[in-house]
């Protein structure tokens, strides 16, 4: 088990900056998620602190040791692919073992690990078989296998569950957090998946075009998204984004788009004071849209008109698809709820959950710690 | 204002998207009554054949047979005795099958051809394994190393491949009198493996390259050395590479007849390639004999490629071809 220290980590391939100046600490025994679209530099940031890529600049430490210059095999990590990258020509028994013969261990100590390792992930009646001869799920193990047996001070992952059909990738979602609760050991996982990430880590970081857009929990990340970037990528369906600007009326501020006319919310009017008649982005996710009139009814300055346009029932939710002046807005609303295709309902934006976005930076104008 | 609701390039991809990558993978429709006919186009009981179809495997058959007629001759003129053949192998009036020309062949007293296949094996198999070993070590260097003199080696590996033989002949010739490897197995054996090195150096190389890197990089961080690497990862992965390889190489050496005939004179060492002008009499040419010497001599290749058919037809086409 180990710490992991990122100080202003710079990737480049030639022109192309792949990780800009990434400076993260990673705590001892800690899930950690990176997460962001394709191309946005995990992989190549897992790369360079197992050590398969060298740093262009920048510091990494593995328990307080400078690892800059260390080669991959003794900077104690294991690292699982996204492709398995078993041994095609071992047995299951023989790729579980590849590690510790090369590091000359013991040949009853390399027998006591690879069957505790095989029993701990079901993979005991599979020793003699070949990669070939195995399921997707099944060599997902293997490769889960061979870097626990190493007993590595971190596990990084690179998308692990994305060759896995949808229904095995929730099981080994469930076995990988069970994993990590039992051994303890401090790992990086990177995905494209949000799912996945707010589902398993710890502490989620939100990269995009190289660079951490926001590191925090996933309950932090979902409900206090740094940017637009954040706000959109977590969260499905993805937050409503709504472009109009800030009036002043009788003293408050009211975001006004066309058909859409809202009062800011106290707890907001701190960071938009004196923004009015400025551009901004008003986001509200899905399921803080109001529908149940006993509660629109009390929020008299929060009223949208809209017209529903489809209606994705779920079961225990329903996606409502609404056209509110202009906007389209989709409201996730409790399956039982009656609402058919055409109604015309007044619904309103939660404001305890409405999220402002300064356009030009596209940041989250702070909310005020406490809502009147 | 007041237009975005969602964000576009990471929610749901626009449907228009998604459709154009689709469009250029579809295979273009087949072009009606032309090319090689698909299993669906192959005629259904009852159907026709269409005049065409009959054409093509009309002339297929007949370079089939044009080709096969000279080993037929071979082959006929090997197994039976002088008597029958002196107006034409062709003539199947009274046909005896006899080992006797092997065996004349096997046995002959000036140049015998079990010396000279014991001989072209001794030189054949290190021929082969040497160049083997030190091309695959080096086509894993080449594909790996991050120094700077890799892509100017390379290229001129290439260029090496452009030699032709009979120029290297003469100081070839002086350079191993030189070192006393005139007449010596081990001459022979060095010039192969040099020979052999562009190519399978080239060869190995690409291979290699249609490996999985990922397998590698975990070997890596399993702790293998680069040499633990290339021998407990790369080289099991690559048999069947190395057994094109192996093939092609050593029916190359076995064939070859132009550097034994440079480096090796002395009559108890020629290998089987050289005798066989030897068995041509002074006055009269023995077609038994020397057509019995030449299936000795060919067999060994058709045994290489009916053993390995399938590695040496991918050897000549190319393993990147998928």
């Amino acid at each position: 088990m180990a710490t992991v220290q990122l100080h202003h980590v710079t990737k480049q391939f030639g022109d192309v900056t792949a990780v800009h100046d990434f400076s993260l600490e990673i705590d001892d025994g800690e899930f950690l998620v990176l997460v962001g679209p394709s191309g946005c530099g995990k992989s190549t940031l897992l790369r360079v602190v197992a050590g398969l890529e060298e740093v262009t600049s920048g510091e990494i430490y593995i328990d307080d040791r400078l690892v800059n210059h260390v080669a991959p095999k003794d900077r104690d990590v294991a690292m699982v692919f996204q492709n398995y990258a078993l041994y095609p020509h071992m047995n299951v028994y023989d790729n579980l073992a590849f590690g510790l013969r090369m590091r000359r261990v013991a040949r009853d100590e390399i027998d006591r690990r690879v069957r505790q390792a095989a029993e701990i992930l079901g993979l005991a009646d599979l020793l003699r078989r070949r990669p070939a001869q195995l399921s997707g799920g099944q060599r997902q193990r293997v490769a889960l296998g061979r870097a626990i047996v190493r007993e590595p001070k971190v596990f990084l992952m690179d998308e692990p569950l994305s060759n896995l059909d949808a229904k095995l990738r929730v099981e080994m979602r469930t076995e990988l957090a069970r994993l990590h609760q039992r051994l303890r050991v401090t790992t990086i996982y990177v995905t494209h998946d949000q799912t996945e990430a707010m589902t398993m880590g710890s502490r989620i970081v939100v990269m995009k075009d190289g660079r951490i857009q926001q590191v925090a929990s996933p309950l932090e990340l979902y409900e206090q998204p740094a940017n637009l970037f954040v706000a959109g990528f977590i969260g499905s369906p993805p937050m409503n984004f709504v472009r109009g600007t800030l009036e002043p009326r009788d003293g408050d501020l009211w975001f006004a788009a066309a058909g859409i006319s809202i009062r800011v919310p106290g707890a907001l009017a701190g960071a938009t004071a004196g923004l009015g008649g400025h551009p901004i982005v008003l986001g509200v996710r899905p399921e803080d849209i109001l529908v149940d009139p006993e509660r629109v009814r009390v929020l008299p300055d929060h009223r949208v008109e809209a017209l529903v346009e489809v209606v994705e029932p779920l079961g225990a939710d329903a996606f409502v698809h609404l056209l509110a002046g202009e906007q389209r807005l989709t409201a996730r609303v409790p399956g039982r709820v009656k609402v058919r295709v055409g109604d015309r309902l007044t619904v309103a934006p939660d404001p305890d959950r409405i999220h402002l976005f300064d356009p030009a930076t596209e940041q989250a104008l702070s909310r005020a710690a406490t809502s009147p | 204002m007041g237009l975005v609701s969602q964000p576009a390039p990471y929610g749901r991809p626009a449907p228009g998207r998604q459709a154009t990558p689709h469009a250029g993978s579809t295979t273009p429709p087949p072009a009606a009554g032309r090319g090689t006919p698909s299993p669906a186009a192959r005629p259904l009981p009852g159907r026709r054949l269409r005049p065409a179809v009959i054409l093509r495997h009309t002339l297929a058959w007949l370079v089939g047979l044009l080709w096969i007629v000279p080993f037929l001759g071979i082959l006929m003129s090997a197994l039976r005795p002088q008597a029958e053949l002196i107006h034409g192998w062709w003539q199947l009036g009274q046909v005896t099958i006899s080992a006797e020309n092997f065996v004349r062949a096997w046995n002959h007293p000036t140049a015998p051809m079990g010396e000279g296949i014991r001989n072209s094996l001794l030189v054949v198999v290190p021929s082969t394994v040497l160049p083997l070993l030190i091309a695959s070590l080096a086509a894993y260097g080449f594909l790996r190393s991050r120094a700077r003199v890799r892509t100017p080696l390379f290229a001129l590996i290439i260029l090496l491949l452009a030699v032709p033989q009979q120029m290297v002949a003469i100081p070839l010739f002086r350079i191993l009198r030189d070192l006393g490897f005139i007449n010596s197995y081990a001459g022979l054996v060095v010039t192969h493996t040099a020979w052999a090195l562009p190519w399978m150096i080239m060869f190995l190389r690409n291979y290699f390259a249609t490996l999985p890197r990922e397998v590698e990089e975990a070997a890596l961080l399993d702790g293998a050395g680069r040499l633990q690497i290339f021998w407990h990862v790369i080289l099991p992965l690559s048999l069947p590479g190395l057994a094109s390889a192996a093939a092609l190489q050593l029916t190359w050496a076995w064939n070859d007849f132009f550097m034994a005939l440079i480096l090796l004179y002395e009559p108890t060492r020629l290998v089987a390639t050289q005798r066989i002008p030897l068995l041509r009499g002074q006055y009269h040419v023995d077609w038994g004999i020397l057509t019995a010497a030449s299936v000795l001599t060919i067999a060994v290749p058709i045994l290489v490629f009916a053993l390995l058919q399938r590695y040496y037809v991918r050897g000549l086409i190319g393993w990147t071809l998928k």
